[in-house]
């Protein structure tokens, strides 16, 4: 029988190993977030939210939309061009994964760091 | 925010943390808390003078009455139709000129199956208490409380549930839990408030009204902390 417990195995690979260039990064981190919170954004909500210019966005949005993590759709409202961005089901799990390494990684610096007190 | 920022060994707890703040700040953009609120009351106020006018009443010379709320049968499933699609369409238009999806439809597919399925369950115990008779014994308190569940303002209530989960909005929940305990305990939603203070109508309309203005008090509650939130 397997005890699971919360406290990281010393033998299993780092955390930071199973880390995701593409997923691994704050901007690309947080329009997968907003993305999977709200099912489908905007790009102005996005540049708004993450303080960036549309050229430094659309980059970033290129990188996630080549790695099939986000899929954009051009379209227009009224005369108005619009950008909608969804997230992909391997984006929900590559989101999902990269959280879950991030807190392992907590966990591991958590147990390991030496403590003042003793 | 800035693009180029690679976490360092410190880092993780931060980026959590400023992830779980997006997520936050997504979730209060989505938010119309104070539309469903405002439409629900309207709702309730406007069938103040459908069961008025739509109630049947028959009074004995020994002061007892008999009656039936036939214009609040008809008036509340078409009427919870309407609000519920009043405001999934007030959420959507909302969402979208934010440059957001919305949360509501998982709310308003839910407020539409328990505007049929509640009253339908409500029709079906009195129907039956049509034909058999009522226990000579005081009707059970649970019995009252089920009775009260399965009327609009129980249904409003229930419904209100699954949206304060699908927004995780822990304001609603609380007003939600205040507005049940309201409907379901200590107002008299099904028999209204009695003689010798209250005719049979105004004993019916007065726990409307109560529960009217809560959801109205509500909804500028809810607005007015919208507004301070952004």
């Amino acid at each position: 029988m397997r005890v699971v417990t919360d406290a990281p195995d010393p033998d299993a690979a780092h955390p930071v190993n199973g880390l995701d260039e593409v997923v691994h990064q704050r901007v690309r981190l947080g329009i997968l977030t907003i993305t999977h919170e709200a099912r489908r954004v905007e790009f102005g909500y996005l540049r708004t939210q993450l303080e960036l210019t549309a050229g430094n966005l659309s980059k970033h949005l290129s990188v996630l939309e080549e790695a099939g993590l986000i899929e954009v759709e051009k379209g227009y409202e009224g005369r108005r061009g619009r950008t909608w961005i969804t997230l992909t089901a391997a984006g929900g799990t590559a989101l999902a994964a990269e959280i879950g390494r991030l807190k392992q990684l907590i966990a591991r610096v958590e147990t390991t760091e030496p403590r003042e007190d003793r | 925010m800035t693009a180029n920022s690679i976490p360092e060994a410190s880092d993780p707890r931060r980026l959590l943390s400023d992830l779980r703040a997006l997520s936050r700040r997504v979730r209060l953009d989505q938010r119309m808390t104070w539309a469903a609120l405002l439409v629900l009351a309207v709702a309730t106020f406007v069938a103040i003078p459908f069961d008025w006018f739509g109630m049947w009443v028959r009074c004995h010379p020994d002061g007892s009455c008999e009656f039936a709320r036939r214009g609040m049968l008809y008036y509340w499933m078409p009427a919870l139709l309407v609000a519920y699609a009043t405001i999934a369409m007030w959420y959507l238009r909302a969402a979208r000129s934010r440059g957001l999806s919305a949360r509501v439809l998982p709310y308003a597919i839910t407020g539409a199956v328990t505007s049929a399925v509640f009253p339908a369950a409500w029709l079906a115990v009195h129907l039956y208490f049509e034909s058999h008779p009522y226990p000579d014994s005081p009707l059970p308190y649970w019995y009252l409380v089920l009775d009260r569940l399965v009327m609009p303002w129980g249904t409003i209530g229930v419904t209100l549930l699954v949206l304060a989960w699908l927004e995780r909005n822990v304001a609603l929940l609380a007003f939600t839990v205040g507005y049940l305990a309201l409907v379901l305990l200590v107002l008299p939603m099904n028999f209204g408030f009695g003689p010798p203070h209250f005719a049979i109508r105004v004993g019916m309309a007065v726990p409307q009204l109560i529960v009217g203005v809560v959801l109205l008090a509500g909804a500028l509650l809810f607005r007015a902390a919208q507004r301070r939130q952004r």
